[in-house]
């Protein structure tokens, strides 16, 4: 047997194992004709779940790009072939996927290079920002996370007029594929498309389902019940189980992130509609009296964590619900990584306490809605040297069938495209393992219904990933008197940032 | 005597429960390179009994342990750091290089020439490890630009000599200054040019002072982080920097990180092993006279 | 040049050839940084314009009212002298302990150097994981020896964040104290010890007299060096706390990175590096002189 084949045989069988279709003994003989023993499977040391290899990387066989693409890639990229383009980028998901598994086919095909530079978020801003500064033209791509649009916005192309070049269009692109919400949230700052949806990591409701049916909780529609539910599972079960978790770490982005989320469903906006802040106003208040009790029943230790603890606290039980991340979701259900693989339900977010503030009543393009957003686009810079195949590669990037084998291949990540979320191929993996894409229903209906944005203005970045969140981390330490000192602090300040801005 | 075979073996005890407090964040860690996922994140801690996997090496340096023994296979993908780990040694080593020869020369003079403002001299020579690298950052970001340097093997060695060598030429002239001048004077008599008194009597004596300056050299530019952030982006790359490449928007790869930290300490250390004979005697020697 | 000519230059006693690649590198790399951020400071980066655009002394007068530079000097300080007073005494205190040819101390010694190499960044995020108030190993082993309420965990109290960050600062550079003072204590002579002991002299007295006074140019020597290390530090807080909770453990460094990586205010970053610079100069300058330090 070839080891291509012996390995799609083995994830197969794995598979059905996994799904309890297949009892131990068989599974265990059918595994001992491939050659590995009880040993090297880990089967003798408990009830350790065994897993090879990850379900994503059983179905590389079968997923290839599409092959009207790669010709495409192959006739448009002829000139450029030789050709090296860099990228900075967060490690996400899709940019995972491209780097790791993608984009060698994408090499393979046009002959230009692509170097991806994978970085944590706040570097990836300070790299960008001194190439814009220097004007130096490092990155071809540009990485812009939406609280940065601002910040960027000259310093790309707006894809809609890159498009009008026909001899670089990638044939059957359709940019109005893209969910307009994403578009109006991530990408476009003013009358300026910067550049096109690339990933969209946005808070659902995830929950432990086997917690909530023992406990006999409603499940947690209304920010009511996840309070009410919250609090009995931390009762019942603390100090081992706690009813949600949170990214709550003082000084981090996550921690505004939060809050957002508690204010707008609250009926509370960041800014009113002069543009001043009103975190403070009655419905910003409630918000975080209401934050205050859920923290409660929190497990201790939530105001050191970013979404890293967040998540790795659901995923070991140390906490039962979140709400936060979709991007969490695969991941819990990857037995290997997560103690909760199977267990955990995504809904949409709770609905807030009161009608939400419109747009109109904010400003700077804030979006009030449950569901924070936290996209990104993916635009090519005005500075490179080689915008042309940059723009290739853009394309390809976010194009239907890429962006498919990415949610597939990238472990079940938001594809930012309408049509993606109708593929087969997508579609196939909704099955519980790694790289599940079981909850992608909940997260489109939470863009399409309930997704929250924040606003878009130059000091956003610094307003955002400092001033707020570190007056809330010296809230929670206690080192700020009440929420309506915190809040009335805070209103000082970012004002005070704004006007300057 | 009893008492003295006592507070002997009591001695020994104390010395290896202090080491052993400090290599235990070492071995934990190690461990950790070890596990998966559910293991690193048990609640209590596992420090012992956990299943232990060769998954984090064979991410992040293609070796993996199958069925046929240890196979080493060419890897790929964000977590793939074996040519990081290459990058951090070729730095480390040749801003060593640079950095004692240049630091030797300027010991050797102020060793043994007396000149005015020799004082005064050697403090403005320190006072440049006084800036933070956050301000030098931005400036040489600029320099590298126009130079081409950004990037390039050239500009990190360069960057890392620079940065080690306030300390490599305080450390080498302490050095210099324990060999008695008498041999150079006695030297100069019998007509030997000053560069060959410094290539064939001072600095072949100097060779253990010179060894435990290297150490030290290497060690800062291993670890170094700020400027090989900011001065690189795809070409070359140093352990710590990628170091963060594991902190994901879906959480941090512990036990990758683990391994690429784990497997970072052993170059330096055989560095160190290799100069230890030197090193010893180098320190001892170097022991700042009064 | 003639053979007779290279050879007078080379003979002469003109430390000039010897000192000129050192003097060219630091003119070149750190001379103009520093002009550079002299200049900055004055500056300001202009996002909308993608300039640097003169702005007076305008950086200099906000220095003084801003609350979080006064509060980021002084945790600097304290995290310094805190770190500074435990790495030395333990140093020393690990440096007599190891101090013997015994069996295994050499072993011993070898291994305590290997907490230096490893990178600080990656030193941060190892404490980080072994700080975590769920899964953490040092929170875990202070909750059950009752010295840890498992309700403020030590990165998220304020009054116990800037402890946590330390505990890497003291692990990893406690040993670089600890070979440097071997160095020192293996060099001295042993006549006076010698005579100490026929005067019967006790351990503690032999220390304080003999082993100390012959040892401060050691101890001083290390205390320079670590000291403008300690007070430029960025690495631990910049991983492990991000300068929270609040604001209690924002050092001047993570400060000016900030300002400089985060907010691109070039000039005022380069403002909080120039003080920086100015008081590690200051105190390294009394240091050097009340210390009678001579090079």
């Amino acid at each position: 047997m070839k080891d291509s084949m012996r390995k799609a045989y083995l994830a197969s069988v794995t598979d059905r194992f996994v799904k309890g279709q297949m009892d131990r003994r068989s599974f265990l003989r059918a595994a001992g004709k491939l050659g590995l023993g009880a040993g090297a499977l880990g089967m003798g040391l408990g009830a350790r779940p065994f897993w090879t290899m990850s379900q994503a990387q059983a179905q590389d066989q079968e997923l290839k790009p599409n092959a009207d693409v790669m010709k495409w890639l192959a006739d448009v990229g002829k000139p450029f072939a030789g050709t090296t383009l860099k990228l900075a980028t967060e490690s996400t998901p899709p940019s995972n996927a491209i780097a790791t598994q993608l984009k060698q086919y994408f090499e393979e095909a046009s002959g230009i290079k692509i170097e991806i530079e994978v970085l944590p978020l706040e570097q990836v801003l300070q790299k960008l920002t001194l190439d814009v500064a220097s004007s130096l033209g490092t990155y071809d791509l540009y990485y812009i996370d939406q609280s940065w649009a601002a910040n960027f916005s000259q310093d790309v192309f707006d894809p809609r007029e890159q498009l009008k070049n026909a001899d670089l269009a990638m044939p059957n692109y359709n940019i109005d594929d893209f969910l307009k919400p994403l578009v109006d949230g991530i990408a476009m700052y003013k009358d300026t498309m910067v550049g096109v949806p690339y990933d969209i990591p946005i808070f659902i409701m995830q929950y432990r389902k086997d917690i909530w049916d023992e406990l006999k909780l409603p499940a947690p529609t209304t920010m009511e019940d996840l309070l009410n539910a919250s609090k009995a599972i931390t009762d019942a079960k603390g100090p081992n189980v706690y009813g949600t978790s949170g990214q709550m770490k003082s000084g981090h982005y996550s921690l505004e992130c939060d809050w957002t989320a508690w204010l707008w469903g609250h009926g509370g906006s960041i800014f009113d509609k002069d543009g001043k802040f009103c975190g403070n106003d009655e419905r910003g208040l409630e918000a975080m009296a209401y934050w205050d009790k859920l923290k409660a029943t929190m497990p201790p230790g939530v105001n050191g964590w970013t979404w890293d603890g967040e998540g790795q606290s659901v995923a070991q039980g140390v906490a039962a619900s979140m709400l936060s991340w979709g991007e969490f979701f695969p991941f819990f259900d990857d037995p290997k990584a997560s103690k909760v693989s199977g267990l955990m339900e995504a809904i949409v977010p709770p609905k807030p306490t009161t009608t939400l503030r419109t747009v109109q009543e904010t400003a700077f393009g804030e979006i009030p809605g449950v569901g924070h957003q936290g996209g990104s686009s993916l635009a090519v810079s005005k500075y490179s040297k080689a915008p042309d195949a940059a723009w290739i590669f853009m394309q390809w990037a976010t194009s239907a069938d890429t962006q498919a084998l990415i949610t597939v291949l990238g472990g079940g990540t938001g594809p930012t495209r309408k049509s993606v979320y109708d593929d087969p191929r997508v579609k196939a993996n909704a099955r519980v393992g790694a790289g599940t894409t079981r909850h992608l229903p909940v997260v489109r209906e939470t863009i399409a219904n309930y997704m929250g944005s924040e606003p878009d203005l130059p000091a956003w970045a610094e307003i955002s990933s400092d001033t707020i969140p570190v007056a809330l981390g010296k809230y929670f330490a206690g080192q700020l008197g009440s929420a309506k000192e915190t809040m009335d602090a805070l209103k000082s300040q970012v004002d005070e940032i704004v006007a300057k801005g | 005597m009893n008492a003295s075979v006592a507070s002997r073996t009591l001695r020994t005890l104390a010395a290896w429960v202090v080491v052993g407090l400090f290599f235990f964040p070492i071995y934990y860690w190690t461990s950790v390179a070890f596990k998966y996922g559910n293991d690193i994140f048990s609640r209590p801690p596992n420090l012992f009994h956990f299943t232990p996997t060769f998954d984090n090496f064979q991410k992040v340096f293609g070796i993996s342990l199958g069925s046929g023994g240890v196979t080493v296979t060419p890897g790929g993908g964000n977590f793939f750091m074996a040519p990081r780990l290459w990058d951090s040694i070729v730095v480390a080593t040749l801003s060593t290089l640079v950095a004692i020869v240049i630091a030797t020369l300027a010991a050797y003079a102020l060793s043994r020439m007396n000149f005015r403002g020799r004082h005064q001299f050697v403090n403005w020579v320190l006072s440049t490890r006084m800036m933070p690298p956050v301000a030098v950052a931005v400036p040489m970001f600029f320099i590298y630009k126009g130079f081409g340097l950004l990037d390039t093997f050239t500009g990190m060695v360069l960057i890392h000599a620079l940065m080690n060598l306030p300390l490599a030429v305080l450390l080498m002239k302490s050095f210099f200054d324990d060999i008695p001048a008498e041999i150079d004077e006695s030297a100069i008599v019998d007509g030997a040019s000053r560069f060959t008194i410094f290539r064939r009597i001072v600095l072949p004596m100097a060779k253990g002072g010179i060894a435990a300056t290297a150490v030290l050299c290497f060690i800062f530019s291993w670890t170094e982080f700020l400027f090989a952030l900011t001065l690189t982006t795809t070409g070359l790359k140093t352990v710590p920097v990628v170091s963060s490449t594991f902190v994901t928007s879906i959480g941090t790869a512990w036990g990758n990180m683990a391994a690429l930290g784990a497997a970072s300490i052993i170059p330096a250390f055989i560095f160190i092993l290799l100069v230890q004979k030197h090193l010893v005697r180098g320190l001892t020697m170097g022991s700042l006279k009064q | 040049m003639t053979v007779a000519q290279v050879r007078r230059m080379s003979v002469s006693d003109s430390p000039i050839p010897w000192l000129l690649p050192l003097v060219a590198l630091l003119l070149v790399f750190t001379v103009y940084p520093l002009i550079y951020n002299i200049w900055l400071s004055f500056h300001e980066y202009v996002p909308r314009r993608r300039a640097l655009e003169y702005v007076g002394l305008s950086n200099w007068t906000q220095l003084w009212e801003d609350a979080r530079f006064w509060q980021s000097l002084t945790i600097t300080f304290v995290y310094f002298a805190v770190a500074l007073a435990i790495e030395l005494a333990l140093g020393m205190a690990i440096a007599l302990l190891l101090d013997s040819d015994g069996f295994g101390f050499g072993f011993l010694r070898g291994l305590l150097t290997m907490t230096l190499v490893i990178p600080p960044a990656i030193a941060g995020m190892m404490y980080l994981l072994m700080e975590d108030p769920q899964f953490g190993v040092i929170s875990y082993f202070l909750q059950w020896t009752g010295l840890l309420d498992p309700a403020h965990p030590i990165l998220a109290t304020a009054s116990t964040a800037l402890a946590g960050v330390l505990l890497p600062e003291i692990w990893q550079w406690t040993p670089f104290m600890v070979l440097i003072f071997l160095a020192g204590l293996r060099a001295l002579p042993p006549e006076p010890y010698e005579a100490a002991m026929i005067d019967g002299a006790s351990q503690w007295q032999i220390f304080r007299r003999i082993t100390l006074p012959m040892m401060s140019k050691v101890i001083a020597i290390a205390v320079l060096i670590r000291g403008i290390d300690l007070f430029r530090v960025f690495d631990y807080v910049f991983v492990m706390t991000s300068g929270g909770p609040g604001t209690s453990t924002y050092t001047l460094s993570l400060y000016a990175w900030q300002q400089t990586f985060s907010f691109v205010k070039w000039g005022y970053g380069a403002t909080l590096s120039l003080v920086t610079l100015a008081i590690i100069l200051v105190v390294a300058s009394l240091f050097i002189k009340i210390a009678k330090v001579r090079w």
